[in-house]
Formats: C-alpha cells, sequence, structure tokens
C-alpha cells in the first residue's frame, strides 16, 4: 500500500483527480466571501465581469469613470463591476453506522470519503475555504471551514468510523444553528429515513441560503439486494435480526428502494438541491465527473 | 439397569446438537449485516418461523438416536435377572424335554407343546442355563446348555413333530446326564409331552439325583378320537400264471365313540380302487376288505386311508407289495411206489406264500440239471441219485441249496458224501409192536419248529411213527425233533451257504401217518421254506426301523434313497460304519434308486408309524414323575447360594448395546430419509 504523508491523503487519489482536475465546484448561488474567487459574491468589486453604471458621487474613485460615456452624455457615471469571491465548503458527513456497510468492495463510508475529499481537493483548490461536520445521531467531529483546513479535513475523513446509530434531524439542526454565513454544504449519507423526515432535516440548512448538495451514498446490495440464500439479516443501526428469504421479497425491496430514491429526487428537486445517488460499485471518478460536467452545465443555463 | 462403561453417557450431552442445529446454530451460521432493515420490516413475510422449532419429530428423532447410541456404547445390562435368580437361589440348569413324537400332532397339541416350551425359555433367570431335548423314539440334545435365550427359542421354533413312537426312557436318561454333568446345583427338568401310556413302561430305570425337580407340562387332551390304521394283511392268489391280492385293512379306533360309516379308500400306485365304508365301535378294532385285484410287477404301491381325524398321520397305511417268488424244489424218491410222494406233493402243491414249484423224478432219471435253478432238493426215501454223485451234491448244498433227507427202507448214502449229512444213518428201528413211536421233543428255537411254539399250534403228538432209522450225528449237528424213546427224529447240517435236514422217517403212510396228520403241511411248509431260505419280503417297516440295504441287494453297491420328504441320501452319505444301513424316520414310502438307465420300478419301501403311536391314553404324569425322582410329589429344591455373574458376564450375555445400537442407526437412517423429504419440501426455508 502506497504510505502517504498527510493521514487521509488516500483519500485523495490523483487517479480521481486527473479525470476531474479540470472542473470546478462552483456555488449555486451568491456566496460571501474574503478573497477574490470563482464564487458570485453579494458584492460589487473588482472584476472583469462589469454589472452597472451609476453616477458619481463624492469619494468615489476618479478612476473608475466611464469616460467614454461621460463624452457622450456629459455626466459622470461609475463602472461597476460583479465582484467574485470564494465562499465555505463544508462537508457534511454521514458516520452512522449503516455507512460501514460494504457488500463487496469498498465500504460506503470510505466511499463517502473519497467523494468529500475530492470536493474538498477542488474547494480548496479554487481557494474556498474548507470544513467538516462527521455525524450519526449527533455531531462527531467539527473541522471549521478555513483554507488552511484542507489537510485536517483529511485527518479527520480518516479517522472517521461508523459506530452509532445515524439520525439526520438533531445533527442538521444543530449545524444549522452553527453557519452564519451562506456557503456551500455537501450532505453525504445513505438516508435510512423517510423522505418527509430527511427533508423536514435539511430544511433549516437551506433557509440561511446556503447552497446544498446531497450525495446518496448506497452499496450495490441495497439497490438491487442481490441475495440468495435464506439469511437472518441484522439491522446495522438497530442490530435487529429479521429472517429473510431475498427470493420472497427482492422485487418487493427493489420497488421500495427505488420508489424511496425517486421521492427523495422529487422532493430534493423542489427545493432546488442537488441530489445524487451515487452506487458504490461505479468508479468514483466517473461519478464524481458526470455529476460536476451535469452541474457545470446547468450553470451555464442560469 | 447398569452400565459396564457409564463415562460414555456424557456424551448424552450431545443431544444438545440437534438442537442447536434446530434454533441457534443455523441461524448463526447465516447472519447477514445489512444497513438498514427499514424497507424489509415493511414487506410482510412468515419465516419468522424459522426462529421456532418446526419440526419436532424431526428433533426427536435425531435426540433418541443420539441417546441410544450413547446408552449403547455405556454397555448396559439388566441386574433385575441376576438379582431374581440369586433371590431364588441362584442360577438354575434346566434340561427342556420336548416330545415330537407322531402323537404330537393331534390337535394342537405341537403347537401347546412348543408354547409350553418357550414359556420355559421366557421364565430363565439370567444365570439359568438350559438344554433343548427333542426326544419320540430316541433322544437328541438339540440345543446345548446355553443362557442365550434367542437361540433356544429358535429351536423350538425349527423343530417338529416327526414320525417316530414316544419313549419316555432315553429322553429322561439324557436330561439325567445331561444334569449330573451339571456344575449348577439347582437342577430342573422340564418335560414336555402327550404322556402316552405306550411311552412308558415303568422299568426305564432312569433316576434323577436327589434335589433334581422334575417339572411336567402335559398337553394330553381329555377326550380323544382317533381312528387308525394299524395294520394290513394281503391274501394271496394265483390266477392264470398272476398273482391276486386281497387286501384287508384293520381299523382302530381308540375313541370313546364309535366311528360310523367312516370311508376306507384302498389305493394303488396312486390310483384310488376301492371306497368302503366301515364303522366301529368305541375302543375296538375291525376291518375292511378290498376286492381282489391283480398283482402286475414288483413294487406296487398301496395305501389305505380311513376317516379323518386330529391325528391324521395314522389314518394312513402304506405298503408295498411283490409278486411272491415260487420256490423251486425237486423230490426225488425211488419209484417203487406210487404213493410215495404222494403226500409230500400234494401238501406242496397248495402253498401260496410261496407257492411251490414242484418237480418230481427218480434217482434213476434225475439229471445234474436238476440241480440248477432249484432251491431245495428232496431225496424221499430214495437211493442216492446217481447224477448227484462226483460232488454235485455237495456244490448244490454248498452254494445254499437245501437238501431234505427222508430217510426209509431204500436211502441209501455213499460214503464219500457222508459228511453231507447230519450224522450216520444206521439200522431201521421198528415200532410196530407194542406201543407206536411219536414225536417226544421239538426244537421249538429253530425257525422250522418256531411257529408251532404256541399253544394249540399244532400237535405233533397225534402222529405216529412205526419204523425209523437210527441217526447218529456228529458234534455240530442240530437235533431239531426227537422221537419219545429219546432217538432223533430230525437233525439238520449246515454246508456252506446250505442246509440239510434229515427226517428219519419217510414222508408217505410206509413208516408212519404223519401225512395224513394237520400238522404234516405246515410242517413240510415250513421245512422246505427253511431250506429254500425264503422270506417273505416285507410289504412295510415302522418307522425307528434300521434297514440293511447291503443285505437286500447285494449286487447294488451305488444307491440313492429318495425318502418320503424328497430328501436324497447317496448310499457313500450313511456314514462310516452305517455304511448300507438306513434308518427309516419317516412315514410313507422310501424309494431306492440305483444310478444308470432305469430299468423298471425303484424298490420301494413303505414305513408306517408305530400302531401304540394310535393310542393317545395318557400316564399320569405325577406317576412318571415319583418313578424317575422316588417322591410322590416333587422334592422341595434345596436353595443354593447364588452364583452371581460378574458386570461384564451379564453384560456380554445380555448384549443390550447391539440392538440399541442398531435401533440407533436405524432412527438416524430415518431421520435422513425425513429430513431430504422436508428439504426437498421447504427449499426456500
Amino acid at each position: 500500500m502506497q504510505e502517504h504523508a498527510i493521514p487521509g491523503a488516500r483519500f485523495v487519489d490523483p487517479k480521481i483527480l486527473a479525470r476531474i482536475g479540470n472542473l470546478e465546484l462552483l456555488a449555486r448561488s451568491v456566496v460571501e466571501g474574503f478573497i477574490n474567487g470563482l464564487h458570485r459574491a453579494p458584492y460589487f468589486g473588482a472584476s472583469i465581469d462589469f454589472a452597472e453604471h451609476r453616477g458619481y458621487v463624492a469619494g468615489d474613485d476618479i478612476r473608475r469613470v466611464d469616460w467614454r460615456l461621460y463624452a457622450r452624455t456629459d455626466r459622470f457615471y461609475v463602472k461597476q463591476y460583479e465582484a467574485d469571491t470564494n465562499t465555505n465548503m463544508s462537508l457534511l458527513l454521514d458516520v452512522s453506522r449503516s455507512m460501514q456497510f460494504a457488500s463487496r468492495g469498498i465500504p460506503k463510508l470510505e466511499y463517502a470519503c473519497f467523494v468529500g475529499a475530492c470536493l474538498a481537493y477542488l474547494s480548496q483548490k479554487q481557494r474556498d475555504r474548507v470544513g467538516l461536520i462527521s455525524f450519526d445521531n449527533d455531531i462527531v467531529s467539527l473541522v471549521p471551514p478555513s483554507a488552511k483546513h484542507f489537510n485536517v479535513v483529511l485527518q479527520t475523513l480518516d479517522r472517521s468510523k461508523a459506530q452509532r446509530p445515524g439520525n439526520l434531524a438533531i445533527p442538521l439542526n444543530k449545524m444549522a444553528e452553527h453557519f452564519k454565513r451562506r456557503g456551500l454544504l455537501v450532505l453525504i449519507s445513505d438516508f435510512y429515513e423517510e423522505p418527509d423526515t430527511i427533508l423536514e432535516a435539511i430544511k433549516p440548512l437551506k433557509f440561511l441560503g446556503n447552497d446544498l448538495i446531497v450525495f446518496h451514498v448506497l452499496d450495490p446490495a441495497e439497490i438491487d439486494f442481490g441475495y440468495e440464500d435464506a439469511s437472518s439479516f441484522e439491522d446495522l443501526e438497530t442490530g435487529e435480526q429479521i429472517p429473510v428469504v431475498p427470493e420472497s421479497l427482492v422485487k418487493e425491496y427493489r420497488q421500495m428502494i427505488q420508489a424511496h430514491i425517486g421521492a427523495l429526487t422529487h422532493k430534493f428537486s423542489d427545493h432546488r438541491i442537488d441530489y445524487t445517488v451515487v452506487n458504490t460499485a461505479e468508479p468514483l471518478d466517473r461519478a464524481l465527473f458526470s455529476y460536476l460536467s451535469s452541474r457545470e452545465r446547468m450553470m451555464r443555463v442560469r | 439397569m447398569s452400565f459396564l462403561t457409564p463415562f460414555f453417557l456424557l456424551g448424552l450431552g450431545a443431544i444438545a446438537v440437534p438442537v442447536l442445529v434446530h434454533l441457534i446454530q443455523r441461524e448463526k451460521k447465516r447472519v447477514v449485516e445489512f444497513p438498514s432493515l427499514m424497507f424489509v420490516r415493511r414487506i410482510p413475510y412468515q419465516s419468522v418461523r424459522r426462529r421456532r422449532i418446526r419440526h419436532w419429530a424431526l428433533l426427536m428423532l435425531r435426540a433418541a438416536a443420539i441417546i441410544l447410541i450413547v446408552l449403547a456404547f455405556a454397555r448396559p445390562f439388566m441386574r433385575q435377572g441376576a438379582v431374581a435368580a440369586a433371590a431364588a437361589g441362584g442360577a438354575r440348569e434346566i434340561v427342556i424335554a420336548l416330545d415330537q413324537s407322531a402323537s404330537m400332532g393331534y390337535g394342537d397339541h405341537w403347537a401347546r407343546a412348543t408354547d409350553a416350551a418357550r414359556g420355559v425359555v421366557r421364565g430363565m433367570g439370567a444365570n439359568d442355563r438350559a438344554t433343548l431335548v427333542l426326544f419320540a423314539k430316541n433322544a437328541e440334545e438339540n440345543m446345548r446348555a446355553t443362557a442365550d435365550r434367542s437361540r433356544l427359542e429358535g429351536a423350538i421354533n425349527a423343530a417338529k413333530v416327526t414320525s417316530g413312537a414316544t419313549r419316555f426312557g432315553p429322553a429322561l436318561k439324557l436330561a439325567e446326564s445331561i444334569l449330573s454333568r451339571s456344575p449348577i446345583k439347582r437342577r430342573e427338568a422340564v418335560l414336555i409331552s402327550d404322556f402316552q401310556r405306550s411311552g412308558w413302561s415303568g422299568s426305564e430305570e432312569v433316576r434323577f439325583p436327589e434335589g433334581t425337580k422334575v417339572s411336567t407340562v402335559s398337553v394330553a387332551s381329555p377326550n380323544t378320537a382317533n381312528l387308525s390304521v394299524p395294520s394290513v394283511s394281503f391274501a394271496r392268489a394265483s390266477f392264470s400264471g398272476q398273482e391276486r391280492i386281497t387286501v384287508t385293512a384293520g381299523l382302530s379306533n381308540k375313541g370313546d365313540e364309535a366311528v360310523k360309516d367312516v370311508p376306507v379308500t384302498l389305493t394303488i400306485d396312486g390310483h384310488e380302487i376301492q371306497t368302503e365304508k366301515a364303522s366301529v365301535a368305541p375302543h375296538a378294532s375291525g376291518s375292511v376288505s378290498f376286492t381282489q385285484f391283480t398283482l402286475t410287477g414288483p413294487n406296487v404301491r398301496g395305501t389305505i386311508h380311513a376317516g379323518t381325524d386330529l391325528l391324521p398321520a395314522d389314518n394312513n397305511f402304506h405298503f408295498v407289495l411283490t409278486p411272491s417268488a415260487p420256490v423251486s424244489l425237486v423230490v426225488v424218491d425211488s419209484g417203487a411206489s406210487p404213493t410215495s410222494s404222494l403226500f409230500l406233493s400234494k401238501a406242496l402243491s397248495i402253498g401260496s406264500t410261496p407257492a411251490f414249484q414242484l418237480e418230481q423224478t427218480t434217482a434213476a432219471r434225475m439229471t445234474p440239471a436238476a440241480f440248477d435253478k432249484r432251491s431245495v432238493v428232496i431225496l424221499n426215501d430214495t437211493t442216492f441219485p446217481p447224477a448227484a454223485g462226483g460232488g454235485a451234491l455237495r456244490r448244490f448244498v454248498e452254494r445254499g441249496g437245501g437238501l431234505l433227507v427222508a430217510a426209509g427202507d431204500h436211502t441209501t448214502w455213499p460214503q464219500g458224501d457222508a459228511d453231507l449229512l447230519p450224522g450216520r444213518l444206521g439200522a431201521t428201528v421198528d415200532r410196530v409192536s407194542g406201543r407206536s413211536g411219536s414225536l417226544g421233543y421239538l426244537d421249538y428255537s429253530h425257525p422250522v419248529f418256531e411257529v408251532f411254539k404256541a399253544p394249540r399250534s399244532g400237535d405233533f403228538s397225534a402222529a405216529h411213527v412205526f419204523r425209523y432209522r437210527a441217526l447218529q450225528t456228529a458234534p455240530g449237528d442240530r437235533v431239531l425233533a426227537r422221537f419219545d424213546d429219546g432217538a432223533i427224529a430230525a437233525a439238520e447240517k449246515k454246508i456252506g451257504g446250505g442246509r440239510v435236514i434229515v427226517w428219519t422217517s419217510t414222508l408217505d403212510d410206509s413208516w408212519t401217518d404223519i401225512g395224513v396228520k394237520p400238522i404234516f403241511l405246515p410242517l413240510v411248509h415250513q421245512v422246505v421254506r427253511y431250506l429254500a431260505q425264503y422270506e417273505q419280503p416285507a410289504s412295510w417297516f415302522t418307522v425307528g426301523q434300521v434297514l440293511d440295504l447291503t443285505a437286500r441287494a447285494k449286487s447294488k453297491t451305488d444307491r440313492i434313497v429318495v425318502t418320503p420328504s424328497s430328501e436324497r441320501i447317496s448310499q457313500s452319505s450313511l456314514g462310516e460304519g452305517t455304511e448300507g444301513l438306513l434308518e427309516l424316520g419317516e412315514q410313507g414310502v422310501y424309494e431306492i434308486r440305483t444310478p444308470g438307465p432305469a430299468s423298471g420300478r425303484p424298490e420301494a419301501i413303505a414305513v408306517n408309524l408305530d400302531p401304540a403311536e394310535s393310542d393317545l391314553s395318557a400316564v399320569d404324569p405325577s406317576e412318571l414323575v415319583a418313578a424317575v425322582t422316588g417322591h410322590a410329589t416333587q422334592s422341595a429344591v434345596q436353595p443354593d447360594q447364588a452364583q452371581e455373574m460378574t458386570r461384564e458376564e451379564s453384560e456380554r450375555r445380555q448384549s443390550l448395546w447391539w440392538y440399541l445400537l442398531l435401533s440407533g442407526i436405524g432412527l438416524l437412517a430415518v431421520e435422513t430419509l425425513i429430513s431430504n423429504h422436508l428439504s426437498r419440501k421447504e427449499k426456500f426455508l
């Protein structure tokens, strides 16, 4: 295994980044930042994007006077440009016990860490501030957004362990109180709750004007329920065991999980929340690339 | 119950295995972790019954199989048997004498007898040993002393009623011998029989050792009805050169009620010839005569069948008939008187069993060929025939011929052949004056006179003898009769295979009037039969008789005997020392066959039951017990010190582990079948 200087650096896989490295994770809404960045700021500032003209008032920098317009109109107008800024990108990572599930290959939590790390890398490259909040039925760890916290985020991702049962409402409510500034929130979870409950839990985050991106991480076994032998199934969250004959309920199960995903898609779409189902069986680069590409296209449309 | 290796009982813990298989092990083995069962929970599903024990029967089977196998390894044995035996006075040596004579075939006697024998076996303690003695006329130790009850019961089940007669003596002697040899102190003999009176004469001289318990089980029925055919007689007559037979069957009714109009059937060579009705009073005998039939050849088989009753064996009587061969003889007289051989020839022309083929000649005309194919030569008051000279007569006698010399006036005898006569003939003794002579002494032990032994069987004193020739016998010659004056009337000498008898008077009316006396004819017949060594072929034998086959047919060395039950016995298999001897043990017809191409009918031997077997009257068993024990009532058995068997011995004898192991394996096989069936049926469970 390749050794990395920074714990968690393994989540920033060069192979994945080589695929998505030329993409950008842009906030769909206006975000507030301190420095120039890729995101639109609520303020006018120095940039190359012309916004509007306004009348000169005392105190304005005469360098911003549009002399060409003065020549035509004989009035002093000042050119205003849209300000570009950076933003806070916070990863909200579900580390409930169901996230440790892996039918084959990589566990969902690890896959989620990859997703988060890659997005954090993109943000950090865009000079956004990156932070991380992991939660299960409460907040587990908190890395405040900072331009210097990328490594801390990676380290925290590396230490993440799915140990306790999960609950969205409590930790997300706490987070909503925590965020004081609009930013980009990336929520990664398996969403094993009723769609209405999920939406109710997420709404407070949205109220602040945050741009919310949701990744629904699912193992292929959770989607197609490809079991054959009759077995006792143990709920990783509750520990409850139920005897199950897969053949007799696979059809119903698939219908129910698809209905669940459909309901989430519908509800998130209504609230302008990007919702992406990520199958851990799919290569991560492909999943991220398709998402970011589609997001970019959507941004242009707007 | 105790166990030889109780540590194996720890294996009973293995019963938990099937329970775990049902409840725990199977579930744990297939637990699948899943992120959340929120969707699964919504699907109604009945498979929660997996948590319960679904197949109690299967579980019970598995548990029972494990218990049985573990118990088998622990080697269990019952101590009750040993303790009971000890409490009752220790181990017993038991002899079970089971009567298998023909009379046990009456009704349900045999079934009751075998039930009683099995009851004795089942009542044995663990330490008891028993010997099974089967007896009829003889007794045999069928099963040597053993404690293995299953083997004893097997031997009892395999025993069958035989055709033998009942004799208690050999069985009791054998039982006494077995018990006296036994090291076990408690000895017991159980006699199971119908206790036929005919089987016990009272002079068997059997005495069991003191302390031996003799118990009896009588299966005799109180009121028996039995009709039997004890004998058959044949009247032979010659007609047109063929022999005609009249069969008369004797019937015996041993029951308390008269038998009326019972059909009696004569069967000859498998064909029913005639059926007659007969009635016999209770405890009486009767007879039925059938119409004459012609005897066409040798070894004709016949059977008399009379009625049906609870003892069918004695309702049949088998016989074999062969035409009697005539005795060929030549009478040589002097020719001086035409009546010299009249009485003799008349007497010999009457015989039918056997018939006599008589040729009469004179000494002068006699030729050497006259000796050929003749059985007897009678020199009736004649000179020594010239044709008999030169050793011809001697050779005839030595070959087995018979010679009767009736000495008279004309009788001469050459010196060269003087040793042919039993003694030397002397002068004529005249008894004319005074009281004539008569026969005063007869050797009734001789075959000639044996038939006259019984009173009123022939009055020889009525014959008068007026003259006779003195005879001086030599040592070795046997005097058969003497006159009242002590002179020899008849003497015999055996030469080679033949016999010579001299009658010192004449056989006509010149010297004696015996020719006109009633005794003359049977006497002449007896003498000629004896000299011809004639033996009437037996039409039947009785079960138990031993037949000397070599004596019956000397030329036939290789023989195969087919018994009535179709068993084939070659003579060589009869055993060393018993070569040619055949014990007739079955009722029916034996066949004696010779290898090679069949030449006519095979020789047949009819064998019938001992007539005594038909008499079912029973002797009191207590009388028999008293005779063999010396006590009118059974003496109390002295309790001996218990011979406690070791644990190992008890376990080895009982061998319960074997049954447990087999049962356990059987249960596992059943369990496999059931579980396979259920698996196929519940594929998705």
